[in-house]
């Protein structure tokens, strides 16, 4: 398998952590809190691959999340694409752990709160929902960032070593 | 050098000191004013110029409340509130689609080259069809006919636009929205159940159009499903005189919910339309039914739509008002008038009223022909106003019809003359064929005349010769004392501006009634320059004709007056446990018991064996008197039929007044005509009450008292 | 570094470059390429809701004999009851065929019956849908009610080749109308979905009952469809009026919330009942003026 196809090998190992994201929604949807988790897969594929795959691997990350959500179109992967280019550019960021969690949780934050506006722009009939609502899934998307980029980075990161691509710098 | 230099700068003469300190005193005076101004502006002015601003900000939308109901005295429901769904548009959501077709229109009008491109205009056609497609869309999904494949994809197209009404969208009403409320949604159809103004439907039909709506039409988008509620009169024309119909009013309402904190008039000029009551109960009771108008303050944008609400205050109903009409009396009586019909089928104008004999309160009030408030509660369509003023059903003739009373009136006579004591109740007067008075002799309606009549015999065959007597010996003076004494010549029911004007209402209806009530004597003969009274009107008089004219209400209230032994009743049409039965200057009758047993006697017989035998009603024995009087229509002689009574005859409960107007071609004959009315008007009444009233013949008994 | 940056910066503007494309591309190619991440999907929600089924089956699979003869004694009984019940349909259904042949009634609305496993909820705040298992290989179309058994479930808003997202009651995006139980004039309330708010459960509010209507009292009052919208056959249950609790006077009406008539978080299968003919709102819906 070459590495060039290694952005959309990742996206399919990828793939089950947000079907497992979805059922986790399930288990809690009566108390309507979603669990999002797309900004999160991007932290690990970001300090390996060449900006040009992080940035397909976002888009289908996004595109996929959006096929089955009233969204507008692309609004939730453009977000992804634009912060996979901002992470893969900036790669010192992501150097260490905290770095790394730090980023889970602000990628995840942002790409939760395009996917929310956009979701406000399609159905107006749902736009009063309270802030505090939104606040509080914001918050959601935070600590689930948190807590679960360790067990996807390592999945990614098995991934990306099969796969043969080039391991992340230690030092910049 | 350079201390030189400075000291040359600052003055050194005195003279360029002054010009100095000038120069400081004209800055200071400067700055001075302009401070000022700031501060006058930011403290006085500043509740001034923030109201100003508000005022260009900010928009008052008043929202109409539901009137009360109107019941009757069992509390079924005569008027009520249904809900209306309206389909608008929200004009400021459209704002992208008006300016896609806008510029679409230009570049069209750009590729004919036609020179100068009018662009109000195109604006004007843009929002026109932008409408017209959304219209089009909502009659796709609520006609029922368009249900099949051939009509995939709606476009503008797909519905033809041939009905009348509201498949088009107006020009001018679209133009008159932007100018006055562009705040609000514009309507594209007013009401589902019944769309297109002209098109009536079955209610089943209309909740089918709204339901096709609601559940085919998307929930997204600029338009909108609204409910509110209209006027709804469940029984259609059923008492419709009694209880009015409702318009629309612009006039700003009283009643607005704590509004104190908004000030209303530095805000922009308002633009309302509530409902108003227009005749019968809804207009007396106007004030009660109405309600608090509810109110909401929006920020507006740029272009004048609204934006955010800011305040609101909810709408609240207005109070119910109970009638004392009993609605299954009121049917059987409109039910009954309805059969009245002349030699071409053509309903004949009549009038049927019903009191309770204690209270006075009114039980059933019936006028013919009738008019369908529904069809007026919103917008009134001129082909039916034009339909209701020719058949002259706005007219109430049991408050408003004035109508000589003709035999009817010879219970007065006879209880005027026993008053004045020139005939007693067992005196008998031999009465033939005629009666000459003067040169002129006046007939009795029996060829050979009647021979022996008292009271009781006068009453049930309804003797002219034996009031031509008594009304002569009792005379005119006498006789319209006696009348007057009844409150024949006094309005029973105030007129709205006395109700306005915060007088105390004797009566509830508002009509201007009974404003031409007549009761003749001397004075009334010389005031319309009829020459000098003389005893051939006396005559006439006493059997209710000539000039004496009145009401059938006032007939009824006679009657109820009549049987309780008293002079005065006072009708009411609103329901009220705690009435005592005393009425506004009521005082009794004035005979003694013989007298009045008489007189009871005589009208009982009436119905029993006399002239109003075809209203007998077995197990009923009840009084009644029926008249029948000529006038004059069109300059040809008709009938009217009339028959007041009261009922049970022994314990009076209820008193009655029918009255019918007999067409030129018809024989109406007061028994014949308006017993039968009666009849059913007390058959309903017993019904209704119950069989407690109804007397179980026995062989023994005798035919009334 | 100084390449990096600049790569970077190139990058960014490609970016917004495609974002214009985007947004100037015909909404066909946006809408195909949203229908082929759906059908990529598919799949994975198959497998998901077949594993769902096996888990269960494994699940009855290890009962003891002794709660299978229990069960299968329970359910001779049910079926009894049933058999006698369906006797008396038949006849029943002989009877109304009869009765429409003499009074040459046409009826309304006929429905094609498909029924659909439910493969995943997404039953975030926002919105109420669930996506089932049969799509538009199966014939069904966007606007069809979705019911199970007498209950009403929602209605289909997406069909995909081989799912279907299904807006439930509780969902922003579902309207319809409803007769209450007690309203002997058959007046039409209006049911829509509602939004929750924060940690909790999603409704529906029934608005524009009359204000003269009181529910019969001792037992939740039951909110039918009317089946006069030409979408949903007449009186399925929708669910029970929670005017005890939620009772309020909106301008001229009442308002109350309404409990669905189905715990909507623990549905298996539903049934999707398909319109032999398109109704005009099913027009509208695949247009695409309704963005």
């Amino acid at each position: 398998m070459t590495a060039g196809w290694a952005w959309l090998i990742l996206a399919l190992a990828t793939y089950p952590w947000l079907i497992g994201a979805d059922l986790a929604s399930d288990v809690f949807a009566s108390s309507s809190l979603t669990i999002f988790i797309s900004g999160v897969c991007l932290i690990a594929p970001s300090r390996r691959l060449r900006r040009w795959q992080s940035v397909l691997f976002a888009a289908c990350l996004g595109f996929l999340f959006e096929a089955r959500r009233p969204v507008p179109d692309g609004i939730v992967a453009l977000a992804l694409v634009a912060a996979a280019i901002f992470l893969s550019s900036n790669r010192p960021l992501l150097r260490n752990t905290p770095g790394m969690l730090r980023a889970a949780a602000v990628v995840n934050i942002l790409a939760c709160l395009c996917w929310y506006l956009g979701a406000a722009f399609v159905a107006p009939v749902a736009a009063v929902e309270p802030a505090s609502q939104v606040t509080l899934q914001l918050l959601v998307a935070g600590l689930a960032g948190v807590i679960i980029l360790l067990p996807i980075a390592l999945t990614q990161n098995a991934v990306m070593d099969r796969l043969g691509v080039p391991p992340a710098p230690e030092t910049p | 050098m350079k201390d030189s230099n400075e000291m040359r700068v600052l003055p050194s003469t005195p003279v360029e000191r002054l010009r100095l300190h000038i120069v400081f005193a004209v800055f200071f005076a400067g700055f001075l004013y302009i401070g000022g101004g700031l501060a006058y502006r930011q403290l006085v002015q500043s509740g001034d110029l923030k109201e100003q601003s508000n005022s260009q900000s900010q928009r008052v939308v008043l929202r109409p409340p539901a009137r009360g109901r109107i019941y009757d005295r069992n509390g079924f429901a005569l008027v009520d509130s249904r809900a209306r769904w309206s389909v608008k548009a929200d004009l400021a959501a459209l704002q992208k689609e008006f300016r896609a077709e806008y510029l679409r229109l230009v570049a069209a009008e750009k590729a004919r080259e036609v020179g100068k491109i009018d662009r109000e205009r195109l604006m004007e056609v843009a929002r026109l069809r932008v409408l017209q497609g959304w219209l089009n869309k909502v009659w796709f999904v609520i006609d029922e006919t368009n249900r099949n494949d051939k009509l995939r994809r709606p476009t503008a197209k797909i519905v033809p636009v041939t009905a009348p009404g509201e498949r088009h969208v107006s020009e001018e009403d679209l133009r008159k929205h932007l100018l006055e409320r562009r705040a609000l949604p514009f309507t594209l159809v007013s009401d589902l159940a019944f769309p297109g103004a002209s098109q009536a439907q079955s209610p089943e039909e209309g909740s089918k159009s709204v339901a096709r709506f609601i559940e085919q039409f998307p929930v997204e988008g600029p338009i909108r499903l609204e409910s509110d509620n209209i006027r709804t009169y469940p029984f259609g024309a059923l008492a419709s005189h009694v209880l009015g119909y409702v318009k629309d009013t612009d006039q700003l309402p009283e009643n607005v919910n704590d509004i104190s904190d908004v000030r209303i008039e530095t805000l922009q000029k308002l633009h309302y339309t509530g409902k108003t009551g227009a005749a019968g109960v809804e207009l007396t009771y106007n004030h009660v039914l109405s309600g608090f108008t509810g109110w909401e303050l929006w920020t507006k944008t740029s272009l004048g739509y609204n934006q955010t609400r800011l305040k609101h205050s909810e709408p609240a109903q207005g109070s119910h008002v109970f009638l004392s009409l009993d609605y299954r009396i009121q049917a059987a009586t409109e039910a009954a008038l309805a059969k009245i019909k002349d030699s071409q089928s053509k309903l004949l104008p009549a009038a049927a009223v019903m009191l309770d004999v204690h209270t006075g309160e009114i039980l059933a009030l019936a006028s013919q022909p009738t008019f369908d408030p529904n069809r007026l509660a919103d917008r009134v369509s001129k082909a039916y106003y034009m339909e209701v003023e020719k058949s002259g059903a706005w007219l109430n003739r049991a408050t408003q019809g004035l109508y000589a009373p003709g035999s009817t009136f010879k219970v007065v006579t006879a209880i005027a003359g026993m008053r004045k004591k020139v005939v007693d109740w067992d005196d008998v007067l031999e009465c033939g064929a005629f009666y000459r008075v003067g040169n002129r002799d006046f007939p009795e309606h029996e060829p050979v005349g009647y021979g022996d009549v008292n009271v009781d015999k006068m009453l049930a065959i309804s003797c002219n010769v034996w009031n031509y007597q008594v009304g002569l010996r009792t005379g005119i003076d006498a006789l319209s004392a006696e009348a007057r004494r009844f409150g024949l010549d006094r309005p029973l029911l105030n007129t709205v501006s006395d109700v306005e004007s915060g007088g105390q209402p004797m009566t509830e209806l508002p009509f201007a009634a009974s404003r031409g009530l007549v009761v003749p004597d001397r004075e009334y003969k010389l005031r319309i320059k009829a020459g000098p009274w003389n005893d051939g009107d006396t005559a006439n008089l006493s059997i209710g004709q000539g000039y004496l004219l009145t009401t059938p209400l006032h007939m009824a209230s006679f009657a109820a007056s009549l049987a309780r032994g008293e002079t005065r009743t006072t009708p009411s049409i609103i329901h009220d446990v705690r009435r005592d039965g005393r009425h506004q200057g009521a005082e009794p009758i004035g005979l003694s018991k013989a007298q009045l047993d008489a007189i009871h006697g005589g009208m009982v017989r009436c119905v029993e064996e006399g002239t109003a035998r075809i209203a007998r009603i077995p197990g009923l024995p009840y009084a009644g008197k029926t008249g029948t009087t000529e006038y004059f229509q069109k300059g040809e002689k008709a009938h009217l039929a009339w028959m007041i009574g009261f009922a049970p005859a022994d314990n009076p409960v209820v008193a009655f007044a029918v009255l019918v107007e007999g067409q030129l071609d018809t024989s109406t004959w007061g028994g014949k005509t308006a017993g039968p009315v009666a009849k059913e008007m007390l058959e309903a009444w017993a019904a209704t009450a119950g069989s407690k009233y109804l007397v179980t013949p026995k062989p023994k008994d005798e035919p009334g008292r | 570094m100084d390449q990096n940056r600049q790569g970077a910066r190139a990058s960014y503007i490609a970016l917004a470059i495609f974002v214009a494309l985007w947004v100037l591309m015909p909404s066909a190619v946006r809408r195909l390429n949203r229908e082929a991440f759906a059908e990529f999907q598919a799949p994975a929600l198959h497998l998901l809701g077949k594993s769902r089924d096996m888990a269960t089956f494994w699940e009855k699979k290890s009962r003891s004999t002794e709660e299978m003869a229990a069960a299968g004694r329970d359910l001779a009984r049910i079926n009894a009851a049933l058999e006698i019940k369906l006797n008396a349909m038949d006849d029943v259904r002989r009877e109304n065929i009869r009765l429409r042949e003499i009074t040459r009634y046409v009826v309304p609305a006929e429905y094609m019956s498909v029924v659909a496993r439910v493969a995943t909820r997404d039953s975030s705040s926002w919105w109420q849908r669930i996506v089932i298992r049969k799509g538009r290989n199966d014939g069904i179309r966007p606007g069809a009610p979705v019911v199970f058994g007498n209950n009403v479930v929602g209605r289909v808003t997406a069909v995909h080749l081989t799912t279907s997202e299904v807006d439930l009651v509780t969902s922003p995006g579902f309207r319809c109308t409803a007769y209450l139980e007690g309203d002997d004039q058959n007046r039409i309330a209006l049911v829509n979905g509602v939004a929750s708010n924060s940690l909790g459960t999603a409704k529906a509010r029934v608005s524009v009952i009359p204000h003269d209507y009181t529910p019969p009292a001792g037992q939740p009052a039951r909110v039918f469809t009317t089946g006069m919208g030409g979408v949903f056959p007449s009186r399925l249950l929708l669910g029970y009026l929670d005017g005890g609790t939620y009772s309020t006077q909106v301008g001229n009406f009442k308002e109350s919330l309404l409990i669905p008539s189905r715990d909507l978080y623990n549905l298996q299968e539903v049934s999707v009942l398909v319109p032999l003919h398109p109704n005009p709102g099913e027009a509208l819906m695949q247009g695409d003026q309704f963005q």
